[in-house]
């Protein structure tokens, strides 16, 4: 199992969720971040951590989602790891409003 | 006690054996729990939970939940049960017990419990009291840590060691034996903030686990052989003067003797015990007795082989040698719990003991049911609380055979009908953690918390502290040891003007929920800076002066008699396993693998097993091998395989990985053998042989054969 950064991180970017991660497995490119499914423990402690929540817990995945699985793991793997928290994107509040999470 | 509130927070603490014991916040709506998050502001806890406790909340309203006391009504076994109110159940077992003690004496009683809830009034030692009044057998309750606490205890005695939070000091960082991500997850951030400082970070394991992937250096080990390892690094470290004599002669005793022993081990000897290459346990000695502060933290696995007791001793003995303790963020860890004030004897009341009672090891447990110990009075009854030794105890299959016994009263408390409830005679009902009071014992970390009930239990479940006054009246006892409140025995069950509690009383726990313990704080905690080792001569014992094997007498019941007593090397040593293909070669031609069962991620121990989204989350029992092995027996990931010895079998998915060394296999404990293929689990490989020490279990230490079944 793992969990995974899901649409919604994309034009955002607030990195909240590495901040309570335990075990560092946030990866990240300039436009969103990624999760390591070899290196996630599963916690869910970054669920409600994201402001506009883009992570999901694999199994709670809809359909369309399920992507977002393969997407993690291959990106993750080539990307660096974000440690700490880092400005959003210019267009996060406008993204944030838009999905009605203001 | 029960809850007060109708809506809002309730501060509590988690109620599991893990060195976490993460500061709860319940969230109550209605009189409902809705919530459980973790307490942003607790250093340890920092507002995470884990994958086994995130929710929590709905284990409380699990439909399978036992909500009455239960009678069995067919066959041991069959999970046929009735409901029965309280007074009955009581009564049955007032008048059974009074038979058994009439006919074969109080000892053909014996509880048997573990850290199935690690609180003060309702977790390890909460029956202990009620037994030892009861003249029943002195249960030795060695699950796990057990023969850790027996050689930490040898080496530098009851000593609270390296803070976790010191952690973040550290340069040089060995996690020896332990999984950290998934059984200290808690620990594990001030590990990564270290290694992001700069630290190396090394785990020493026989699986690359996902914590070795994480470590800088993985050392890849033979199970059973981390003795030898440490014995080896004592070897360099000696050799090429590495020593810190100053230390070594100022705070250290009987360091000729030890140098004599280490000149045994060799790195070209360590290796091969071990399996990892010479030069690396060259590097491995070196870089730890050069790269200060340099801290160990010692994992509960290492102590599950024949000598695991004398491998704690010797990695025990590594920070003194170096001189690590000098600094802040240097010296080991092995478990904290020593620093907590708990008046363990006013709890136990070991005074009520009589003199001349037997001692039945717990991990025997199938052995004494079954009549092979020929137990003089046999067992008769069993009480089981806070533990499932169907699932966690060795010998799966002998328990079983025990169980069956038609002639043995069995009652047990429990949650659910666990694999073990299944045979009892009568269930009691328990309370859950959302629902009890309680002072949280830790092993892990220097905070004292308190577990405030969120919500009322069931009408009909109780905790387990509340069991035992009922059990104490059905049986006549008119002690006032049972005339307490709960918060009255949580008064006397701590000593509250201590110095390590200066400040912190329980009213104002129940503001705060928690409170870091006076023992220095982690930025300038040194405990064995100029020695002040809490052993005999008050020194690091390399040589002990304890000659004879005990067990620390929490894990008893606080009994000091009846020891096992066989003599011990008072200097640590390599003691080989007791199954591996080097020191039991004919059973290996047999059984050639060797077998590791460590905790699953999801579960903790067998708890949350019986849960889905739980099951769903940990997967079905698999059994992990290396690709040689797998190909040499035609299997491939998703065959079901057996794997089996002369004790048992249990069938499980095989997974192919190459994160196992070839000749070892692993599969998670904690399935319950109901839900598995084979309706067994791992431990029925297991054997009841202890560990060298403090009579731990031997779970890392078999052989056994895999062959691939029909699906």
């Amino acid at each position: 199992m793992t969990h995974v950064v899901t649409a919604n991180c994309q034009a955002c970017r607030f990195t909240d969720c590495v901040t309570v991660c335990p075990v560092a497995c946030f990866h990240g490119d300039e436009e969103r971040l990624y999760i390591d499914p070899d290196v996630c423990v599963d916690c869910s402690a970054c669920i409600p951590a994201c402001p506009v929540g883009a992570i999901k817990e694999e199994f709670d995945l809809s359909g369309d989602e399920e992507e977002w699985i393969q997407i993690n793991a291959e990106k993750a793997s080539d990307l660096p790891v974000i440690r700490s928290k880092q400005p959003p994107l210019p267009t996060a509040d406008a993204r944030r409003s838009e999905l009605g999470l203001n | 006690m029960n809850a007060e509130i109708d809506t809002g927070i309730v501060r509590g603490a988690c109620p599991h054996d893990c060195p976490d014991t993460c500061a709860f916040e319940y969230h109550v709506k209605g009189g409902k729990l809705v919530e459980v998050t973790g307490d942003k502001n607790h250093p340890m806890t920092q507002g995470r939970l884990c994958v086994k406790l995130k929710d929590f909340a709905s284990h409380h309203y699990n439909p399978d939940r036992i909500l009455t006391p239960l009678k069995r009504v067919g066959p041991k076994g069959s999970r046929q049960f009735e409901p029965i109110t309280w007074d009955e159940a009581l009564s049955t077992i007032r008048d059974k017990w009074n038979g058994i003690i009439a006919e074969y004496g109080g000892q053909a009683i014996m509880p048997h419990a573990y850290l199935g809830h690690q609180g003060t009034l309702n977790g390890l030692t909460s029956g202990d009291a009620f037994f030892n009044r009861l003249g029943s057998t002195v249960a030795e309750k060695t699950y796990c840590e057990s023969g850790s606490s027996t050689a930490w205890i040898m080496t530098v005695g009851p000593s609270g060691g390296l803070d976790i939070e010191s952690f973040v000091h550290a340069k040089y960082i060995i996690v020896w034996g332990m999984n950290m991500t998934s059984t200290n997850i808690h620990g594990w951030p001030f590990i990564v903030k270290a290694q992001e400082a700069g630290a190396k970070v090394v785990v020493i394991d026989p699986v690359r686990t996902r914590t070795a992937k994480a470590a800088d250096w993985h050392v890849q080990i033979n199970p059973g052989t981390d003795g030898a390892l440490a014995l080896g690094m004592m070897n360099v470290i000696i050799a090429e003067d590495l020593v810190d004599h100053d230390y070594v002669e100022k705070y250290t005793l009987g360091y000729e003797e030890l140098k004599e022993r280490a000149a045994l081990f060799t790195p070209e000897r360590v290796s091969g015990i071990t399996g990892i290459p010479a030069d690396d346990i060259i590097t491995l000695a070196r870089e730890y007795a050069t790269t200060p502060p340099a801290a160990i933290r010692e994992g509960v696995a290492i102590e599950r082989s024949r000598g695991g007791g004398q491998a704690i001793r010797a990695i025990t003995c590594l920070p003194a040698l170096i001189g690590a303790w000098r600094h802040v963020g240097g010296g080991a860890m092995e478990m904290p719990i020593w620093e907590f004030p708990t008046n363990f004897d006013r709890i136990c009341r070991p005074d009520w003991i009589r003199p001349g009672t037997r001692v039945v090891n717990e991990l025997d447990l199938g052995a004494a049911l079954t009549g092979e110990l020929q137990l003089d009075p046999p067992i008769k009854s069993l009480f089981v609380y806070n533990s499932n030794p169907m699932s966690q105890a060795p010998a799966q299959a002998k328990i079983a055979k025990g169980l069956e016994r038609e002639d043995l009263f069995t009652v047990v408390s429990e949650l659910f009908i666990t694999d073990t409830a299944k045979y009892a005679d009568i269930i009691l009902p328990s309370a859950m953690q959302g629902e009890q009071l309680d002072v949280m014992v830790t092993w892990g970390h220097l905070y004292i918390s308190l577990n405030q009930p969120a919500i009322s239990p069931p009408p009909d479940c109780v905790p387990n502290v509340e069991m035992f006054r009922r059990l104490a009246k059905a049986m006549a006892f008119n002690d006032d040891y049972w005339d307490r409140s709960d918060w009255e025995m949580l008064q006397d069950f701590y000593d509250w003007d201590s110095p390590a509690l200066e400040g912190i009383t329980l009213e104002t726990l129940k503001e705060t929920g928690w409170a870091r313990i006076n023992v220095g704080l982690p930025h300038e905690r040194k405990p064995h800076a100029e020695g002040n080792f809490k052993t005999p001569s008050g020194k690091c014992e390399f040589k002990s002066s304890v000659t004879a094997n005990f067990v620390v007498p929490v894990w008893r019941s606080m009994y000091e008699d009846m020891q096992p007593g066989e003599p011990i090397d008072p200097l640590p040593d390599y003691i080989a396993p007791h199954e591996s293909r080097e020191t039991n070669p004919e059973l290996a031609k047999r059984f050639p693998l060797s077998i590791v069962s460590p905790k699953a991620h999801a579960f903790l121990n067998s708890q949350y097993a019986n849960e889905a989204p739980k099951q769903k989350r940990q997967g079905e029992q698999t059994v992990f091998m290396h690709p040689d092995d797998a190909a040499a027996r035609q299997i491939v990931t998703g065959s079901t395989v057996r794997v089996f010895n002369e004790r048992g079998h249990f069938d499980g998915r095989a997974e192919i990985v190459d994160a196992l060394m070839p000749g070892l296999v692993m599969a998670n404990l904690g399935h319950w053998p109901s839900f598995t293929k084979s309706g067994t689990a791992v431990n029925s490989i297991s054997s009841d042989a202890h560990c060298g020490m403090g009579m731990a279990g031997s779970y890392s230490d078999n052989l056994v054969q895999v062959e691939h079944v029909a699906a």
